[in-house]
C-alpha cells in the first residue's frame, strides 16, 4: 500500500433545509480508487468542480468519506486517534496565499505548525530554520507576509507545512492566483522538495505546463478518475483531453496537429527539444543546405 | 500604498528597549502612566520627562518618528486645554470679552497638556518597539491568571494576532471593492444620511462575503496545520526575563518612590 | 474617437520619503475598436494604468482625453465616463452583492438614471452576450459556479453599454475551457459591437491569440507599444524584464537559428501548423 490510497471512496455534499431535511445532495467524489506511492510527484488535473480539490480535502481528514475508505501512511482518516498524525503527514497548501498565512512575521507563522504539535522551543527553531532554507526564503524570515508576493507567500505556506516534517504535501491549486513567475517559482520549489527531501508531492492544477516534469499524470471528471499514466501518455490524448474542459501546452498541441496532417512525429510531445529533435531531421532533409543541426 | 500601514507603528531598529520582554514594557507603560497622575507639581513632572527621555534615548527611535504620533491627538489636547483654560475659576490674567483667563487655569491646562501629551509619547514608546505580536504575546502571559476565572485568554489573543494579519489585507480588499462599485456608477459620498447609508450596500455585502469566506479558509488552513486550541502548544518564542527586565523592573521601583517623595516635598 | 494619454505620471506618496514612481511618462493613444494587450510583470504599474482610463485614479501630471475632451477639466462628467470605459477588475466575482444575478446586472445601469424598461432591457442584453442561461438570472449569484459567477460580474459592466471594456485578468483561476469560453465571448464583443477591448494577462498565447496590438509595461514606464508580431520578437527583452513570448515564438527561432527558412513572426499554434507543413511540402499555403 503506498502513502496516499483510496479505496472506493465517495463523498457527498449534502444541502439540508432549515428542518434539516435533505435538499440535494451533490456527489462531489465517485467510486475512487487511488494508490500513490512515497517519493512520487503526482499531478491531478481536472476543470473547476471535477472534484479534485474535494478529495485533497479527504487526504488530511478536513472532510471525511461518505462511503469508502482513505489510508495516509495506513492510518485511516476516519480514525478519529489518528487525525493529528495524519495532518502532520500530510500537510497541505491551499489555493489562497492570503488566507492561510497566521503568523505577522514569517518566521513565526512557519513556527505554527510545530507549535500545534508541542514541539520544544529548540527544535521548532532547527525546523524553521531549515524549512525556510529548503524553500529558499531564509532573506525573508523577519518580513510581514503582506510585503510577500503572491509566489514567495506559497512558498512561505509550502515552509510551513515542511516544518511539521510530513512525508507527502497535498497542494491545491497552489498557483490558481499566481503570475507566470510566482507559478514558476512554486513548481521549482515542489521539485526540489520531492528530489532533495524525497517529499512525496500531490499537486492539484489546472495549467498543463506544470505538470509535464511529474512523475505521474491523474486526470479527473466528474468525482471520478478518468485518465491515470505518466504526462507523455496524458498528453498524446489531446481530444480526450479537450473533451474534460483540458488543454495541452503549445507544442505538444503543434505536434499533435502536425501528426493528424500526416506529418511523421511521435505521440505526447511534451517539449521543445523533443519536437526539435524530430522536426529539424526532416527540415534537413527537405532543405539539405541551409538547414544545420 | 495601503499595505504599508503597520499597525502600532512598530520602528524596526535594535535597541535595549526592542529586546526587553513586552511584559516588561507593557508593566513600564503601566507604572508611567500613573506617575502622570501621581505627578503635581513642577519638581514631579521633572521627573517624569527625565524617565521618558531616558526612554526615548534608549529605544533609539528618531524624535521626530514619536512626536509625529501627537498629530492624532492635536485636536483632542486643544479642547481639554482650552476647557481648562477658560473654565477654571481664579485670579483673573486676562479677559476678553466673556472669556476670562486664570493662574489656576493656566497651570492646569499646563499640567492637563503635559500629561496628554507624555502619555501618547509613552505609549508611542512602547509600541514602536514591541511588535503586535510581542504585545499580544506579552497581554496573553501577562494575563493568564485570568484563564482560572474562565476567561480565554490564548484564544483572545489568537484573535487579535490574526486580526493584526487580516486588517490591512480588508483594508485594501475595500478600496478594492469600493473602486470596482465606482466603475459601475455607483457613488460614495453625495446625498444624504439614507442616500450614503443605502450606497454601502454595495460594499458592506462583499465585504462581509469576502471576509466570512477568509476566516472559512483560515480556519480550515489553522485545523490542516494541525491548530486544537491552546493546549499541548509549545512556543517558537517564549517569554523570558533577562537582565535587562530585572534592572528595569528596579529602575520602575525607584521611579515611583521618586515621585512620591516629589509629591510629599511640595506639600 | 479615442483615448489619448499625454506625458503620464502617478507616484505614490508624494512628497513623502517614501515617494515611488507607479507610471512614469506614459503616454499613447487608443484608436477606436482596437484590441490591446497589455501585459507586465506584478508591479509593473499596468494595473494603476488602466484605472487612470476611467478616472479611479488620478495623474500625478499629465492629461487624458476621452474623444478629445481632457477628463481633468472643471465640470468633466466622471460618472458619464465610467459608462463609457467599462472597467472589469480582477476576480470582479467578489463584487457581486444583490439577491440575484438579474438586479446586480442591473446596478450599473440604474446608477446611470436610466429608466426601468430601459435598464432591464440592457441588462437581459447583457447577461445574453457573456452567455449565461435564463434559468440562472433569478438565482442568488452565490450560489453560481466559479466561471458563471464570473460571466455575471462581466455582465454587470456589459449592461452600461461602454464603448471601451477594459478587462484585468477575466480568465484568472479558471480552467482551460473556461478561460477560452470567456476571450471568445470579449472577442464576439469587439467583433460584433466594435467595442474597443484592452485585455490585461499574463498569457501571452492569449494574447498573440486575440490581440492586434499589445502594450509592454515594466517599471512604470512603457517599453513596448506594437503589433504582437512585432512585440514578440523582441523575446529576449521580454525576458529581461520577467516576461517571455509564447512557446509558438521559441520554436520558430529556434527552427529559424538552424536554418529553415520560416517567418520569423509567427505566433500562434495555427500559423506554426500551416508554415511548417508548406515547409514539408505537405500544406497549401506558403509560410
Amino acid at each position: 500500500m503506498g502513502i496516499i490510497k483510496a479505496s472506493k471512496l465517495i463523498f457527498d455534499y449534502i444541502r439540508r433545509d432549515e428542518e434539516e431535511h435533505v435538499e440535494e445532495v451533490n456527489r462531489a467524489i465517485d467510486h475512487l480508487d487511488l494508490d500513490i506511492h512515497e517519493g512520487d510527484f503526482v499531478a491531478i488535473l481536472g476543470h473547476n468542480g471535477s472534484g479534485k480539490s474535494t478529495f485533497a480535502k479527504q487526504i488530511n481528514g478536513i472532510l471525511l468519506p461518505t462511503e469508502g475508505t482513505v489510508w495516509i501512511s495506513g492510518m485511516k482518516t476516519t480514525d478519529d486517534s489518528h487525525i493529528w498524525d495524519i495532518r502532520k503527514t500530510a500537510g497541505m497548501v491551499f489555493q489562497n496565499p492570503d488566507n492561510q498565512i497566521i503568523g505577522n512575521i514569517v518566521e513565526e507563522d512557519v513556527g505554527f505548525g510545530p507549535e500545534n504539535l508541542g514541539v520544544p522551543t529548540e527544535e521548532i527553531w532547527r525546523r524553521v530554520d531549515a524549512s525556510l532554507e529548503a524553500v529558499g526564503m531564509t532573506a525573508y524570515r523577519m518580513k510581514s507576509p503582506n510585503k510577500l508576493s503572491g509566489g514567495q507567500k506559497q512558498r512561505v505556506a509550502i515552509a510551513g507545512v515542511m516544518a511539521m516534517r510530513p512525508k507527502c504535501i497535498i497542494l491545491d491549486e497552489p498557483t490558481a492566483m499566481l503570475d507566470p513567475n510566482g507559478r514558476k517559482e512554486v513548481i521549482a520549489t515542489l521539485h526540489e522538495l520531492n528530489r532533495k527531501e524525497g517529499i512525496t508531492v500531490l499537486l492539484i492544477t489546472h495549467y498543463m505546463e506544470e505538470v509535464i516534469d511529474a512523475d505521474r499524470v491523474i486526470v479527473m471528471d466528474d468525482g471520478r478518475l478518468v485518465m491515470d499514466g505518466t504526462p507523455r501518455e496524458i498528453f498524446s490524448r489531446v481530444k480526450e483531453l479537450k473533451a474534460y474542459r483540458l488543454d495541452v501546452p503549445q507544442v505538444t498541441e503543434l505536434a499533435y496537429e502536425l501528426k493528424q496532417e500526416g506529418i511523421a512525429l511521435p505521440d505526447g510531445i511534451l517539449t521543445m527539444q523533443e519536437l526539435m529533435d524530430v522536426l529539424l531531421p526532416m527540415m534537413q532533409e527537405r532543405f539539405p543546405d541551409q538547414v544545420k543541426p | 500604498m495601503i499595505r504599508d500601514i503597520t499597525l502600532g507603528q512598530y520602528y524596526p531598529v535594535d535597541s535595549v528597549l526592542h529586546r526587553m520582554d513586552p511584559r516588561t514594557k507593557l508593566f513600564g507603560t503601566l507604572v508611567f502612566i500613573i506617575s502622570l497622575f501621581l505627578a503635581n507639581n513642577l519638581l514631579a513632572y521633572g521627573v517624569t520627562t527625565l524617565f521618558l527621555a531616558a526612554a526615548i534615548r534608549l529605544s533609539r527611535v528618531p524624535v521626530k518618528f514619536i512626536v509625529r504620533g501627537l498629530k492624532s491627538i492635536l485636536f483632542l489636547l486643544l479642547i481639554s486645554v482650552s476647557f481648562n483654560l477658560f473654565l477654571t475659576p481664579g485670579t483673573a490674567v486676562f479677559q476678553i470679552g466673556f472669556l476670562k483667563v486664570t493662574w489656576e487655569g493656566l497651570e492646569l491646562a499646563g499640567f492637563m497638556a503635559l500629561r496628554l501629551i507624555y502619555l501618547v509619547i509613552g505609549s508611542s514608546v512602547m509600541t514602536l518597539t514591541t511588535t503586535p505580536n510581542e504585545l499580544t504575546d506579552g497581554l496573553e502571559k501577562s494575563l493568564g491568571f485570568l484563564n482560572k476565572v474562565g476567561v480565554p485568554v490564548h484564544e483572545v489573543s489568537m484573535m487579535m494576532s490574526i486580526a493584526l494579519r487580516f486588517i490591512p489585507i480588508l483594508i485594501e480588499e475595500t478600496d478594492k471593492i469600493m473602486k470596482a462599485q465606482m466603475a459601475r456608477g455607483a457613488d460614495f459620498e453625495s446625498g444624504n444620511l439614507i442616500q450614503k447609508a443605502k450606497s454601502m450596500v454595495p460594499l458592506l455585502v462583499p465585504l462581509f462575503i469576502s471576509a466570512f469566506r477568509r476566516a472559512t479558509d483560515l480556519a480550515m488552513a489553522m485545523e490542516a496545520r494541525c491548530y486544537h486550541g491552546g493546549e499541548g502548544r509549545t512556543k517558537m518564542k517564549p517569554l523570558r526575563y533577562a537582565g535587562r527586565d530585572r534592572v528595569a523592573y528596579v529602575v520602575y521601583l525607584i521611579y515611583l518612590a521618586l515621585i512620591i517623595v516629589c509629591r510629599r516635598l511640595m506639600e | 474617437m479615442s483615448i489619448k494619454a499625454e506625458h503620464i505620471n502617478y507616484i505614490y506618496g508624494a512628497g513623502t520619503a517614501f515617494e515611488q514612481y507607479a507610471l512614469k511618462d506614459v503616454s499613447f493613444e487608443i484608436e477606436d475598436g482596437q484590441f490591446i494587450g497589455l501585459i507586465g510583470h506584478t508591479g509593473s504599474g499596468k494595473s494603476t494604468l488602466i484605472q487612470h482610463l476611467n478616472g479611479l485614479i488620478r495623474a500625478t501630471d499629465g492629461v487624458i482625453y476621452y474623444n478629445g475632451e481632457n477628463i481633468y477639466q472643471d465640470g468633466y462628467d466622471m460618472k458619464g465616463l465610467r459608462s463609457k470605459v467599462g472597467l472589469v477588475f480582477q476576480y470582479p466575482e467578489h463584487q457581486l452583492f444583490e439577491v440575484d444575478v438579474f438586479s446586480d446586472v442591473c446596478f450599473g445601469p440604474k446608477n446611470q438614471g436610466l429608466p426601468q424598461a430601459e435598464i432591464e432591457k440592457r441588462a437581459k442584453e447583457a447577461l445574453t452576450q457573456v452567455g449565461l442561461d435564463e434559468k440562472f438570472w433569478d438565482q442568488s449569484p452565490f450560489e453560481l459556479s466559479g466561471g458563471q459567477k464570473r460571466r455575471v460580474a462581466i455582465a454587470g459592466v456589459l449592461a452600461m453599454q461602454p464603448e471601451v471594456l477594459i478587462l484585468d485578468e477575466p480568465t484568472a483561476g479558471l480552467d482551460p475551457k473556461g478561460r477560452d469560453e470567456i476571450l471568445d465571448e470579449i472577442s464576439a464583443l469587439h467583433r460584433d459591437k466594435k467595442m474597443t477591448i484592452i485585455l490585461v494577462s499574463h498569457s501571452m498565447e492569449d494574447i498573440a491569440q486575440y490581440a492586434d496590438r499589445i502594450m509592454v509595461m515594466n517599471h512604470g514606464e512603457k517599453v513596448f507599444d506594437a503589433p504582437p508580431k512585432e512585440v514578440f520578437r523582441h523575446y529576449r527583452e521580454l525576458e529581461k524584464i520577467g516576461l517571455a513570448a509564447p512557446q509558438i515564438t521559441y520554436i520558430v527561432q529556434n527552427l529559424k537559428e538552424h536554418g529553415v527558412p520560416i517567418a520569423d513572426d509567427i505566433t500562434t499554434v495555427a500559423e506554426a501548423k500551416a508554415a511548417i507543413l508548406s515547409l514539408l511540402g505537405k500544406g497549401e499555403r506558403k509560410a
